[in-house]
């Protein structure tokens, strides 16, 4: 007995040794990532967690501008924008001189060398590369010529030779390439800003084998020597970093926000970077009210402990210096029908549930009504989706929706199956099935809830063994294309089109339209593209969400970034205003 | 003795085998296609081919089958689908703040229980007796989740006693880590606990060589401790040893909400992205540790109680 | 005479069964619970769980007991239907698990031999799989919802019962009686089910209790990782729901579940307590 109280007064006293004080002397953010991270290969950074720790470490051709809005390419590791050939197929790009790998035993003594054409031309063929099944190869799938023949010709072979020169991809010399497309592709630069793109040497993949993805050797402002499982990654900065600046121009009113105060500054300005990974709710936003991290994704339950009914900021958190941000973000939420099913070939009966949707219930009890109704895939904030356009069965209309069930040949819901909608099996997305049940329930239509583990999930999508499935998609690039081909016949399951919706009209614009540059008739043809399926209610369709985030009063330069993965450089912090707040924390 | 060990180590075998059958039949046979979950959401259906070509599932069942035997002898578990990890490396980095939480907790959780039982036993049949038994049934029927998420709201965000969630490696700074989940850990398991040690403890109190020794005039508490305790020692041990493989799986909500990088977690993710060559690593795992950890109770026998014989 | 004797440890039992009040009390609660769950189960209460009885979040009140959830349904009315899963999940659960678990066990410890030999290696297989992960990989293959879990359960919890009556069985094999019943001409099966079976029945009650409060508890947990039961609220998912709840200050919801979860697991403690002490001969001292 006596021994054991011993043990527990030992243990007490060990922690309150070991609480962890507030570090003021280092220049040093905290981030939170509510996903867990499974490694540092760029042709693997599919989701946007992933992507944002890569992005801290490598760097890709070109990046999304921080501060201008709409977003606008501005090169990185390339030096200028491409220049492109008359009939769009031939890319010829300039890569920035002095850029430095990180110092890595990879290297001949140790030391990081310059990054070239080869680095670049390597890169992009290890996302081709048969050997590695890289997830991100669906972006230059058929675009590059030569690319996909390299890969059939490799794929049963011992092992992929990267010396092989491809008619498409080629060096012209050591600060200079060329890329030939297959077709126009218009997102082709966007697919150079992505994670997938990164730019990785050659000589740290093959002296790091299979770890290569726990090694992460990159140009990026930030360095981290090796990657461990563990609740906490540490960046430093990279000394030998080139001569970076802060923009010094930005969106109209950044100025006033002092975004600017840091412009033409040598990037990064700060020193470390620390990212906890917490996936709980509960602890992510109690870490960031107890200032432990310094900016917070706010989702679901915790939007009501951030924003008042009136989407301010609530009162307690601005006294200690929050600041919230909300944005818009490019995204969209749906329940898709299965076209392939009978009972989904009948527009009225997919019309009837859209107008038995209730959304304005739906955002207010799961986003605190800070969700858009969508009127059709394309969000708001990209070309192809006017303002002013309403879909006239995005309401909430339960006698009409009835007069069109009963038209579609099930009055009441007779004759009509007990649908299933799977979805995932997390708490929030049980809740959001049974409240659309509950919305069908009204109108005579049942509704079963599908639990699904994601791999079940999107096993059941694929092989379209589903009624109905809930989804969202996020924008990989900011572009209409990225949300009209979710409807285009040809990217039917396994591809992007789950709902398996085929349109022939659709397809036939949808073919013109996106391989066109950007232009008025391209904008009009997505227009097009986005209201002619609103009628046709391919999907029960939800909401474009919004961003929440909480930002301490001394995270600086912070701005809401959709592509956010190259954000990280220019985050600053005042330490001065930090050791002021933190006593009312 | 040693014969007797070699004997049950070979027994090795017959169960490794079993256990690669249960674990071939739940996963490769029944369960659902890998790869477009790990092709990710734009997967197309020619890369899910080849995925599928790459990572052996076109291969005959019977090959299959021999693989998972292999691996289990082996212990080469090669590398995580979903993670692309190594596998090894998984597990040794995971298994370090996994056991830096469970071991502790798992001690302290025994020992508390056993003196529980103990001073329960004593006061048998009487109200502190109910008392207690209820005390500890009411702590293990609260939802584990029930207590996190007050637990690290009051006592690590209100009072700030400890962190809120995260782990670091080496010792003592994962302490103020592991402190609260530990807490919880005990408050979970003593229930369990309490009930299987008095039960075990009251059978024996009712033998005749505690009335002789009784009768002898030792004290109730002499008793307890010198000659019940002793004979109720088995059965403590084996309930202790079996829980032990279970410990290395963590205590996986634990893990997630206090965000410890451990098994559980892994294991965890690994289920939920079809992560076939991990599961198949952690219940191999598991079962050698379960196999070898009863053999050194059956060992432990002898040394607590010379009547035992091995057979 | 044999059958004269087993009648009057069972009255025996009875008897001293009644007399500790506490496990009468917890006998009344699980027969209470288990007619709550018929009557669920009947649809004659709550069969209207999922209609709107107000507004949504409202705390417990004279008109609502027990408060209302997210969507405005009647907590109480999900509780009540809540018991219906929970004991469904635990009957099912030992309806599964004793058929394999005695049969299994009584064939080994009868036997002896190679037949033990086989189970015994059987029931080491499967109790050297976790359970958790045993139970989660059955539950996600199976499909989800509430067979799966039966099955799961069941599949997992026949293991301690099979350990048990082998052991018994075999010093039963042992005794008089059953030599006697041999001499008689009695074959192994009758001997095996009529004879020895009978004797062991205690190890099934007194373990089944306990399987009981374990299928309930392991329900909550599966329901917790979403692979539990589906479109129909068990106590599981309402304390799941407080995951996201809790913060918002609704508590109701998870007291509500938390606390029909203690009073029927405490009964079933001990009940199975009392049992043990009044059906263990051993223990007759007492």
């Amino acid at each position: 007995m006596k021994s054991l109280s011993l043990l527990f007064s030992f243990m007490l006293l060990m922690v309150f040794a070991c609480s962890k004080q507030n570090n003021f002397d280092e220049r040093e953010i905290n981030l939170i990532s509510p996903e867990k991270i499974a490694g540092f290969d760029p042709i693997n950074a599919s989701d946007r967690y992933s992507g944002n720790e890569a992005g801290k470490v490598y760097e890709g051709l070109f990046e999304f501008h921080p501060l201008k809005r709409p977003y606008e390419l501005m090169p990185n590791l390339a030096e200028a924008l491409p220049i492109v050939s008359a009939d769009g197929l031939t890319y010829t790009f300039k890569i920035r001189k002095g850029v430095l790998f990180h110092d890595s035993p990879a290297f001949q003594g140790g030391l990081g060398r310059e990054m070239k054409a080869d680095d670049v031309v390597y890169s992009i063929k290890r996302l081709a590369d048969p050997k590695l099944n890289a997830k991100g190869w669906w972006l230059l799938d058929d675009r590059i010529a030569g690319l996909n023949e390299w890969k059939t010709k490799y794929s049963s072979a011992e092992a992929t030779n990267y010396d092989e020169e491809i008619e498409g991809l080629k060096k012209i010399d050591y600060y200079s390439l060329q890329v030939k497309l297959k077709k126009p592709y218009p997102q082709f630069l966007y697919a150079l800003a992505m994670p997938y793109t990164f730019i990785v040497a050659k000589e740290a993949v093959t002296h790091f084998g299979k770890e290569f993805l726990n090694y992460p050797v990159g140009t990026g402002p930030f360095i981290l020597p090796k990657f461990e499982q563990s609740s906490m990654i540490t960046y430093v900065r990279n000394p030998k970093f080139r001569e970076k600046l802060y923009p010094s121009e930005g969106e109209e009113g950044d100025d006033k926000l002092g975004l600017l105060a840091d412009a033409g500054k040598k990037i990064p300005l700060v020193d470390k970077i620390n990212v906890h990974i917490i996936t709980e709710s509960q602890p992510k936003w109690l870490s960031f009210m107890k200032a432990k991290d310094d900016l917070l994704e706010v989702k679901d339950v915790n939007i009501q402990q951030a924003i008042t009914p009136e989407k301010d900021l609530k009162g307690e958190h601005k006294e200690k210096g929050v600041r919230l941000f909300m944005n818009p973000v490019l995204d969209v939420t749906y329940f898709a029908f299965n076209h392939e099913e009978p009972i989904f070939k009948n527009k009225k009966l997919r019309q009837a549930m859209n107008l038995a949707y209730d959304r304005v219930g739906y955002n207010k009890m799961f986003h605190e009504n800070t969700a858009f109704e969508a009127n059709g895939p394309t969000p708001p904030g990209l070309a192809g989706q006017r303002k002013e356009f309403k879909n006239p069965y995005i309401k909430y209309d339960i006698e009409l929706a009835k007069k069109l069930l009963a038209e579609a040949g099930y009055p009441g819901g007779k004759g009509l199956p007990t649908i299933t909608v799977q979805t995932r099996s997390d708490t929030i997305s049980r809740q959001q099935v049974e409240f659309f049940e509950k919305s069908m329930r009204k109108i005579g239509i049942n509704i079963d809830v599908g639990m699904n583990t994601w791999p079940e999930l999107v096993n059941k999508v694929t092989k379209k063994q589903h009624q109905m499935y809930t989804m969202a998609w996020g924008a990989d690039y900011p572009d209409a294309e990225n949300f009209l081909g979710l409807l285009y016949c040809p990217n039917q399951s396994p591809g992007s089109n789950g709902a398996n919706y085929c349109n022939p009209e659709f397809d036939a614009v949808y073919k013109v339209a996106t391989i066109m540059q950007d232009s008025p008739e391209r904008t009009a043809m997505y227009e097009k593209l986005n209201e002619s399926v609103a009628f046709d209610v391919p999907w029960v369709i939800g909401f474009h969400r919004t961003d929440i985030y909480l930002a301490q009063a001394w995270l600086k330069n912070f701005k809401h970034m959709e592509f956010n993965h190259s954000q990280f450089q220019y985050l600053n912090v005042d330490l001065e205003v930090k050791k002021q707040l933190i006593k009312k924390f | 003795m040693i014969k007797y060990i070699i004997r049950r180590l070979l027994y090795l075998i017959p169960v490794l085998l079993g256990v690669s059958f249960i674990i071939f039949v739940l996963f490769n046979l029944v369960s659902g296609d890998p790869t477009a979950v790990l092709l990710g959401k734009n997967a197309t259906a020619r890369q899910m081919m080849e995925l599928r070509e790459q990572l052996g599932l076109n291969k005959p069942l019977f090959d299959q089958y021999l693989d998972v035997v292999r691996s289990a002898f082996t212990f080469d578990f090669g590398y995580s689908w979903a993670t692309k990890q190594e596998i090894k490396q998984m597990i040794i980095q995971g298994a370090y703040p996994s056991l830096a939480l469970s071991v502790p907790a798992f001690t302290i959780a025994t020992i508390l229980s056993l003196i529980i039982s103990l001073v329960v036993a004593f006061y048998r049949g009487k109200g502190i007796d109910l008392f207690v038994r209820v005390t500890c049934i009411a702590g293990q029927s609260i939802s584990a989740l029930a207590y996190i998420l007050f637990f690290q709201y009051f006592f690590a965000y209100k009072l700030g006693w400890f962190e809120i969630s995260g782990f670091e490696f080496g010792f003592p700074d994962f302490i103020p880590f592991i402190a609260l989940p530990a807490i919880i850990f005990i408050l979970l398991s003593i229930g369990p606990d309490v009930r299987f040690f008095r039960t075990v403890i009251l059978d024996e109190i009712y033998q005749d060589y505690v009335r002789t020794a009784r009768a002898k005039g030792l004290s109730e508490v002499t008793v307890l401790l010198k000659h019940v305790l002793r004979n109720a020692m088995i059965p403590i041990i084996t309930y202790v040893v079996i829980q032990i493989p279970t410990l290395i799986l963590g205590a996986l909500l634990l893990e997630n909400f206090f965000s410890i990088p451990g098994l559980g977690g892994i294991t965890l993710n690994a289920l939920n992205s079809s992560d076939f060559p991990v599961i198949k690593a952690m219940a191999i795992l598991s079962s050698v540790l379960y196999i070898i950890l009863s053999l050194i109770t059956d060992v432990l026998y002898t040394i607590v109680d010379p009547r035992v014989k091995l057979k | 005479m044999e059958l004269i004797k087993e009648n009057s440890l069972w009255k025996d039992a009875f008897k001293r069964l009644t007399k500790d009040k506490w496990a009468l009390i917890s006998l009344i609660i699980v027969l209470a619970y288990a007619l709550v769950a018929i009557m669920a189960a009947l649809g004659i209460v709550a069969s209207d769980w999922a209609r709107e009885v107000g507004a949504g979040n409202l705390p417990p009140s004279s008109e609502h007991w027990f408060g209302t959830d997210m969507f405005g349904r009647s907590v109480l009315a999900k509780v009540v239907r809540g018991t219906q899963i929970a004991m469904s999940v635990g009957l099912a659960a030992s309806l599964i698990a004793i058929p394999i678990g005695v049969t299994l066990g009584a064939l080994a410890g009868y036997f002896g031999g190679w037949v033990d030999d086989l189970i015994t290696w059987l029931y080491t297989t499967f109790s050297s799989i976790p359970n958790i992960m045993l139970l989660i990989s059955i539950t996600m293959i199976l499909g989800k919802g509430i067979f799966a879990v039966y099955i799961a359960l069941g599949l997992t919890s026949w293991v301690t019962l099979c350990r048990l009556i082998r052991g018994e069985v075999m010093k039963h094999k042992e005794r008089e009686y059953v030599q006697a019943a041999g001499a008689i001409g009695g074959g192994h099966l009758r001997k095996l089910f009529l004879h020895i079976l009978p004797n062991v029945t205690h190890i099934i009650i007194i373990n089944t209790s306990l399987q009981f409060q374990f299928a309930i508890k392991s329900e909550v947990i599966l329901s917790y990782l979403g692979l539990g039961v589906q479109g129909e609220p068990s106590w599981g998912t309402m304390i799941d729901d407080a995951k996201l709840e809790l913060s918002r200050g609704v508590w109701w919801q998870l007291a509500s579940a938390t606390f029909a979860m203690f009073l029927v697991v405490l009964a079933f403690n001990l009940l199975g307590d009392a049992l043990r002490d009044s059906l263990d001969p051993k223990l007759k001292g007492k």
